[in-house]
């Protein structure tokens, strides 16, 4: 099915053009039409599924035709294992964002679900694009979009979240782009495949010494890991992101903790690592620190949060530091695990979200103090809440489980120390989850108007359903998932360890360090670890 | 000597303009009918604009008079940027005169003048035809510059922009002058074989350096700028920002590529200047609250970027690379594409200015995507291309700019121009978020009332935001017509 | 093979009831719930005696038996399949946990019959049985681990079901909290071996481990450091030393819970996988060492807090931890039939005393304080009954279930090599605490004269629903044991020949002539002591009713000391919590993420504003300064061209 890919990508924008083309105060069939468009254009997204075939590593559906003519820049379209479900995701989260909006958007209707739609093509766009020019160009283009969203549907200190928001991405991504052309200057480029290529080939592009290839090689990744490590959000470039979330209207925290958080650590399998594998061994170790920082300092910050929504935001944190691990552990595992805990983030953060959404809407507020013994009134929306945040903590049998347990199996597997600290993660995320949970929804009513809540209407029961399941069923059938990711994790890997083992450059300290156990104390032990994959 | 016909033909549109800038004087008298004089002022900078490409397919590319003038492609790039920059600010220009109740004979009159004088920097070959087209320009752009002769702003800004223009075209002349006494000759071509070893002239040229440096408002020339570009009549600045800097960049550009000698021993000073530039224009601008003068601000940054590109120029032919010529591509779509935005920005500031252009403040735009939201929408445009966002023509101008500095291995300033950028980006955004995100404050009077945008103006937006889009997609045409390799003649 | 092919039958029933009765429970009668529950339970009850049924006809070699059923989580080399196992010890504890659960169903009918929120307790309750039936069932540890971490959830559901209790809240909590520590600790030790064996399904991995060179004692090889990391997530579930804190708060839950999760199978589930884990346990006798110490400590620790606590069930939940630490003895010192012997027995009696301690907190319109109770016995003969039995059972009492397991364990203890006396002396100790605290209970709460007042508590006896589950447990308490009974006492331990195949290698230590030589004087000694533990509560309580209070101020100091479980909880909220929330509030979060990193970002953007306002300031208005600037500016540009030549100037004037 030909074309399928730029039907993904520009079915949206024709939705919102269509959507312009309504009264704007015919909220009714706005909200109808956006929905449909939405729905439709997931349905397109399941498509994929078939047409991507399972243990096969590369790319499916290209498109590729030549854009702009000098520099050349393609419009070149692919999607793969990774790419597949992100896709997925974005399109299955933004119809929920839509029904979300539903009532609690009242005010410049119209905008909102045309912005949203916008947002969603720039978000694909970038899951999609095999042409770094393009991927940049998408990249920039999902920026305005989400700080509309936050800066015109937002809470009280929205201006400053958005402007907040923006600079923070462009600091990234304008540094990125000096990357892109650098890239482009050297290999004469700008498609990712043939960047690949020529950069595994003739390494000598990037300098006349080893030594001087080694530093354009870790300069280069620098200037795209800090586009990506802004955006993950990796410890401590995170101070966006709370400002964000917390000022961002519901669907706004959704698509945004459901997906463009996904579009650093995605960035940095699909980039970083097959491009500059030594840069990328090079600075694992420090990467991981940070993702370790991340995943502890993130979840003691949420602990202690008075307000219920920065305490879900502080969680993505914690959460995508997993990911940023199992990436840069270069274990075939543990990559598996941050692919998945990306989609498996992806639907809990978002439910959070989504709950906490649904309380602002009943109480408008997200202080914890306002709340408490909430699970009287609210005994459906409750479950929901319990259900969703033992999800997230990585309960088996549940989606949040799964990653969690590859990732850390992975990187235990190659470094045992950093498995070790970052599970710490799992006491932690229980911490301060239950008892956030405990004070909104256990106890007598504290605040009297919590008496008279009503309990999930209709509608938001079926969102909530629809993730319940999801969740569910990822935590269940996990395998379908890994079952395509896997070949393309290896498909990175191996462009890693092939480029290193082929160069006769590589100098010894890029393999990967012996496995040893590091508990504590018992140091000495180290045993032989079976290969790597 | 009688000059050859292709000659004449070669100088038609310079020809044209001129001859419609009298014709509106001489019509003054006879009719005070506003709708007739735009007609003409309009039908002449059309006939003009066109003429250019008639000129180059009739009697196609050479030089004219003996070498004073060098018609080519880069000079038919130029004619046709002016002149279409001449076409919407007479368009633009039209309400505006109206409402300030001003006389627009012989404001279309200088338009025109000053057109044609920049046809004649654009395609000069020899200097002192330069000299008089830089004149011929400056003049009528001091004028314009106060044509409201009751606005004291207007005044002073003219009053400056003379003396200081003045004291840089004294620069530039001893320049000319010093260049000649060392190689006896003024014709760029010429000079081509001159030492580059004589310290007389890189003084000359030192010294015409600085006074084209002013015209482009580069840091620390660019002092008039704001003033001038506050003070001046909103369509002036419009045409300001865009025509005479693009111009001067032509014959910056021009010395380049004829003169090696030149080359040589203006990196560092590119350099420099690029740096200083773009950090005066952006911090300048962060702190604005006037959208008028945080425009002006923003053209002094934008100069920054161009010369950017023009030190990548001057190191790969220092560095005798012949590789150059996607920087000068990058330079002319630059151009292009800022003189669309700058264009389009302006003529909105005029339009919501009011009477007497009393509605210049942010706070004025505070909800303007409610009330206006067509207007908002273009504005945002135009400030998206100028922070350099993806899909639109700025977009590309910057990469090109980027491209070209990565090209020469100046990382550096490629990095302090994204750090620029990130400046650029707050208070361009700043200005989205006042339009969208701020409603209007009850104590700054009551709620500005919505601004009618009559047709002409409409017809400049549409032009200009189209063409911002449609160049941030499809690029192409420009850049192969911009990339050819007989760009400048020969 | 009907049900041996489809295993998967035994812990689904209990699942659909849950999600029956969780879905539409709220809108239906008692009854119809009751049945659901009751009915799935007993279902998977009589499906697990099938299962046995089959399981005697399999020959040795199909044992143990395993299906696979879907693979659950695949990546790379590594596989976690939803498959299911049964061996001679998975039997045994299947039988338990589905028996002993289905009675405590039972009695729940009854003790629960006017709570609110029924059908989400019998949810909550079939749910725990799916959980619990995965983890006895499972043929991996990641799926194990699916059931340790369920059971744990269910358990904080259950323990927090009065959530408008802030107590039970907090309880609930604590107890899934400090589980995760625990788990922590498992986790890493999956991790650790998947990396040295490949893999983590039973029967190949320990296949693999077995003919593995042991460690050395004192020697922290892999399999030991496994071991104990698995021994870390025991001690959380099975709450011993030090994590065993959440248990005695645990008892906020109502009471047939505390008897099933908290008594029967959930905290045994510890136990359970070390015996599960003993080919790794006994490849590393360090960790052996630590598991022995650990429980022989917990067991004495536990024990002496029992005495003096004034809560029933609060009794019964140290009784727990302590009885417990028996069980890990019994690993440590490699005589895991004697642990699971005893988990069983356990079951029985401990259950049946909860259940009981239901039944007479159900008479006493809930009062749970016994200086509140006493003279009871012949107000509620058959409540009386039964708990007397499974006291009599617990103390050690022969011819009773616990006599013969707590025997064999100290039995096992006195022969192990390294410290066995020291273990068998503190275990001896231990029982004769046990049998005076629980004497006590007793005689507080079934003796002595009434001190409760008739005219607002009008004791009556339980509902038959509550009291056929006690007749049956306190059956099971008394005969329970003789399965084991040991040669002397003319029988033969069917027990430790049946788990034989299991810990076959394990148990082929302690030579049988040599256990026959000691068996008889070991059990007179336990005997005795259980006496001695029986006649001071008897004459402290009913003789001398006076006496306690005053040792009780006359060594003040150690009996406040134990009155508040030595301080520990105050311990940990001091050394642990309170910091971990300093640091977290006002360290990480106010100081770093506010004002450093923060502070920064906001930083250099004032700052640059700040810049930009002094650029504008330059720009003055003047035309004259202007002028100067622009002379300025050329100064600089012609500098620069002629920098060539200036250089060695400017550099001359340097010098």
């Amino acid at each position: 099915m030909p074309g399928l890919l730029s039907v993904l990508i520009f079915f949206p924008a024709l939705g919102g053009l269509a959507l312009l083309l309504l009264r704007g105060e015919d909220h009714v069939w706005i909200r109808r039409l956006a929905l449909t468009v939405s729905v439709v254009e997931f349905a397109f997204s399941l498509l994929l599924i078939p047409r991507v075939p399972a243990g096969v590593a590369g790319y499916s559906l290209v498109e590729n035709y030549r854009w702009i003519t000098d520099p050349p820049i393609h419009y070149h379209l692919g999607v793969d294992g990774i790419s597949l479900f992100l896709v997925i995701l974005t399109t299955f989260l933004t119809p929920i964002s839509v029904l979300a909006s539903w009532n609690s958007i009242e005010h410049r209707v119209k905008e909102f679900f045309v912005t949203l739609s916008m947002l969603e093509v720039g978000v694909v766009g970038v899951f999609l694009s095999l042409d770094l020019f393009l991927f940049f160009l998408f990249w920039e283009v999902m920026l305005i979009p989400m700080a509309f969203l936050i800066g015109i549907w937002g809470h009280e200190r929205r201006i400053y979240a958005a402007i907040k928001f923006v600079l923070y991405t462009m600091a990234g991504s304008i540094l990125m782009l000096v990357g892109i052309i650098w890239l482009y200057n050297v290999t004469g480029t700008f498609d990712l495949p043939a960047i690949q290529q020529a950069l595994q080939n003739r390494p000598e592009l990037l300098g006349s010494s080893v030594e001087l290839i080694r530093r354009n090689e870790l300069l280069l990744f620098l200037a795209f890991f800090f586009a990506f490590a802004i955006k993950v959000p990796l410890f401590p470039l995170h101070t966006w992101l709370p400002d964000a979330h917390v000022e961002a209207p519901t669907a706004g925290s959704v698509i945004l903790a459901g997906v463009l958080l996904k579009m650093g650590t995605y960035g940095m399998i699909r980039f970083c690592l097959p491009l500059f594998p030594h840069a990328s061994r090079d600075a694992a170790p420090y990467v991981a620190v940070f993702a370790i920082i991340g995943i502890i300092y993130g979840a003691l910050v949420s602990l202690v949060q008075p307000n219920l929504k920065k305490l879900v935001a502080y969680s993505s944190v914690s959460h995508l530091g997993f990911v940023v691990l199992g990436i840069f552990a270069f274990h075939n595992i543990s990559m598996q695990g941050a692919v998945y805990q990306m989609l498996a983030h992806g639907i809990s953060t978002g439910a959070l979200f989504l709950l906490v959404g649904m309380l602002y809407d009943r109480r408008h507020t997200f202080e914890i103090s306002q709340y408490g013994g909430l699970a009287t009134p609210l005994p459906r929306l409750a479950a929901f809440f319990l259900f969703i945040a033992l999800a997230s903590m990585g309960l088996p049998m549940l989606n949040g489980f799964v990653g969690e347990f590859l990732i850390l199996l992975g990187t235990f597997h190659v470094h045992a120390n950093w498995a070790s600290w970052a599970a710490l993660g799992v006491i932690l995320s229980a911490c301060y989850l239950l008892w956030a949970y405990q004070r909104v929804f256990f106890g007598e009513v504290t605040v009297e108007e919590n008496r008279t809540l009503t309990d999930v209407s209709p509608r938001e029961k079926w969102i909530l359903m629809t993730m319940a399941v999801v969740t569910l069923w990822m935590g269940l059938g996990s395998t379908f998932f890994t079952r395509r990711i896997a070949a393309s994790c290896q498909n990175v890997l191996d462009q890693m360890g092939s480029q290193q083992a082929q160069e006769a450059l590589a100098p010894a300290k890029s393999a990967p360090p012996k496995g040893t156990v590091v508990i504590g104390t018992l140091k000495e032990i180290s045993l032989e670890r079976p290969g790597t994959r | 000597m009688i000059p050859r016909p292709e000659d004449l033909i070669r100088v038609l549109p310079e020809t044209i303009w001129c001859v419609f800038g009298v014709l509106m004087m001489l019509l003054q008298p006879f009719t005070r009918n506003r709708h007739v004089l735009s007609f003409f002022a309009i039908l002449g900078t059309v006939l003009g604009t066109t003429a250019t490409l008639f000129a180059s397919s009739a009697v196609g590319m050479g030089s004219a008079f003996g070498g004073l003038i060098q018609m080519d492609a880069f000079a038919v790039f130029f004619h046709l940027l002016v002149g279409g920059v001449a076409i919407l600010v007479v368009l633009a220009a039209g309400p505006y005169l109206e409402r300030e109740g001003l006389e627009s004979a012989e404001f279309y009159a200088l338009v025109l003048f000053a057109t044609a004088g920049m046809g004649v920097l654009a395609s000069a070959q020899e200097l002192l035809t330069a000299f008089i087209g830089l004149e011929m320009s400056s003049i009528s752009s001091y004028v314009l510059a106060g044509y409201r002769r009751e606005s004291l702003k207007a005044s002073e800004s003219a009053m400056k922009y003379f003396l200081l223009g003045s004291f840089a075209t004294a620069f530039f002349l001893y320049g000319i002058a010093l260049v000649y006494g060392v190689t006896g000759t003024t014709n760029l071509a010429l000079m081509g074989a001159a030492d580059s070893s004589s310290n007389l002239l890189k003084l000359g040229f030192a010294l015409i350096l600085i006074g084209l440096g002013f015209k482009v408002a580069a840091a620390p020339f660019q002092v008039w700028t704001p003033d001038v570009y506050e003070g001046a009549p909103t369509p002036v600045t419009a045409l300001f920002s865009a025509g005479p800097k693009a111009a001067a960049f032509a014959l910056l550009l021009r010395i380049f590529a004829t003169v090696p000698a030149a080359t040589h021993f203006w990196f560092w000073a590119f350099w420099i200047l690029a740096a200083l530039t773009m950090f005066v224009g952006n911090l300048g601008a962060l702190v604005q609250t006037n959208v008028k003068r945080l425009l002006a601000y923003s053209s002094i940054a934008h100069a920054g970027y161009i010369l950017v590109a023009f030190a990548a120029v001057t190191y790969l032919a220092g560095n005798s690379d012949t590789g150059a010529a996607p920087a000068y591509a990058a330079v002319l779509f630059y151009l292009l594409s800022y003189a669309l935005v700058k264009l389009g920005a302006f003529t909105i500031v005029s339009q919501l200015g009011g009477a007497g252009e009393k509605h210049l403040s942010l706070d004025d735009y505070a909800g303007l995507g409610r009330r206006q939201p067509v207007v908002a929408a273009a504005l945002s445009l135009y400030l998206l291309s100028l922070l350099g966002l993806p899909v639109t023509a700025g977009f590309f101008g910057k990469f090109y700019v980027f491209k070209a500095a990565v090209n020469s291995h100046l990382i550096w300033l490629a990095v302090l121009m994204a750090v620029n950028s990130i400046i650029g980006a707050y208070y361009y955004f700043r200005l989205i978020v006042v339009m969208y995100m701020r409603e209007p404050s009850m104590e700054s009077g009551p709620a500005p009332a919505v601004v009618g945008f009559p047709l002409t103006v409409n017809v400049v937006l549409a032009v200009t935001a189209l063409g911002t889009v449609y160049f941030g997609l499809f690029p192409n045409q420009v850049l192969s017509f911009v990339l050819q390799s007989n760009l400048l003649g020969h | 093979m009907p049900i041996l092919d489809n295993l998967w039958i035994i812990p689904l029933l209990p699942l659909l009831g849950s999600a029956v009765n969780g879905l539409f429970g709220s809108k239906w009668p008692k009854k119809i719930v009751d049945g659901v529950a009751v009915g799935s339970t007993g279902l998977s009850f009589l499906c697990a005696l099938e299962a046995v049924r089959e399981f005697f006809q399999l020959s040795p070699e199909q044992i143990p038996w395993v299906k696979q059923y879907f693979s659950w989580i695949a990546a790379g080399n590594f596989r976690a399949g939803f498959d299911l196992q049964i061996d001679q010890l998975t039997v045994v504890m299947v039988l338990v946990v589905t028996g002993v659960g289905w009675l405590i169903h039972i009695y729940s009918m009854g003790y629960m019959a006017h709570e609110g929120g029924y059908y989400r307790f019998f949810s909550y309750l079939n749910l725990f049985m799916f959980f619990m039936l995965i983890l006895v069932l499972a043929a991996n540890y990641v799926l194990l681990f699916v059931g340790w971490e369920g059971v744990g959830l269910c358990s904080y559901l259950l323990i927090g079901f009065y959530f408008l209790k802030k107590s039970a809240a907090d309880a609930g909590k604590k107890a899934f909290i400090v589980n995760r520590i625990g788990d922590f600790g498992f986790m890493l030790g999956m991790f650790l071996l998947f990396r040295t064996f490949g893999t983590l399904d039973f029967l190949p991995l320990f296949a693999k481990a077995a003919p593995m060179q042991p460690d050395a004692m004192g020697q922290f090889g892999t399999l030991t450091v496994a071991s104990l990391l698995l021994f870390m997530g025991a001690t959380g579930k099975s709450a011993q030393l030090p994590l065993y804190v959440w248990l005695p708060d645990a008892m906020e839950g109502p009471t047939p819970v505390s008897a099933l999760i908290h008594a029967a199978t959930m905290v045994t589930a510890g136990v359970y996988v070390v015996a599960r884990s003993h080919v790794l346990f006994t490849h590393a006798p360090t960790a052996m060492l630590v598991v022995a110490i650990v429980g022989c400590a917990t067991a004495f620790f536990a024990a002496t807090i029992g005495l003096v606590q004034t809560d029933i069930k609060r009794v019964l939940a140290y009784s727990t931890v302590s009885q417990l630490g028996y069980m890990f003895l019994a690993c440590g010192v490699g005589a895991f039939s004697a642990g699971i012997f005893h988990l069983m027995t356990h079951a029985f009696f401990k259950a049946l005393l909860f259940l009981a301690a239901g039944s007479v907190i159900h008479a006493m319109g809930g009062e749970q304080d016994m200086r509140h109770m006493g003279g009871l016995s012949s107000k509620i003969r058959k409540t009386y009954a039964t708990m007397l039995a499974a006291t009599l059972a617990i103390a050690g009492f022969p011819p009773l279930a616990g006599f013969f397991s707590k025997d064999s364990i100290l039995l096992g203890a006195f022969q192990s090599e390294n410290g066995g006396h020291i273990l068998y002396a503190v275990g001896l100790l231990t029982a004769l605490l046990t049998s005076f605290y629980m004497f006590r209970v007793i005689f507080l709460t079934f003796h002595g004269k009434e001190r409760y007042d008739e005219h607002h508590v009008h004791v009556h006896e339980s509902p038959n629903s509550m009291l056929v589950p006690l007749m049956i447990l306190a059956l099971l308490s008394v005969v329970g044991g003789w399965l084991a009974a040991p040669g002397l006492w003319g029988g033969t331990d069917y027990f430790t020949r049946f788990l034989g195949p299991v810990f076959g290698s394990a148990e082929a230590a302690g030579g049988e002539s040599a256990a026959r030589a000691l068996e008889l004087p070991l059990a007179g000694v336990a005997f005795f002591t259980a006496l001695v533990g029986f006649s001071i509560a008897f004459w402290l309580y009913l003789k001398k009713p006076g006496k306690p209070e005053e040792l009780a101020k006359s060594f003040k100091g150690a009996y406040t000391t134990l009155l508040n479980k030595y301080y520990v909880d105050e311990l940990y909220a001091a050394v642990v919590v309170k910091p971990l929330l300093w640091i977290s509030r006002d360290v990480l979060w106010q100081a770093v993420d506010v004002k450093v990193i923060d502070g920064a970002v906001n930083g250099i953007a004032t700052g640059t504003t700040d810049i930009g306002d002094n650029v504008r300031h330059t720009q003055s208005g003047n035309t004259r300064s202007y002028a100067v600037w622009v002379v300025i500016g050329a100064i600089v540009i012609i500098t620069i061209i002629f920098w060539p030549y200036l250089k060695p100037a400017a550099v001359g004037m340097v010098r």
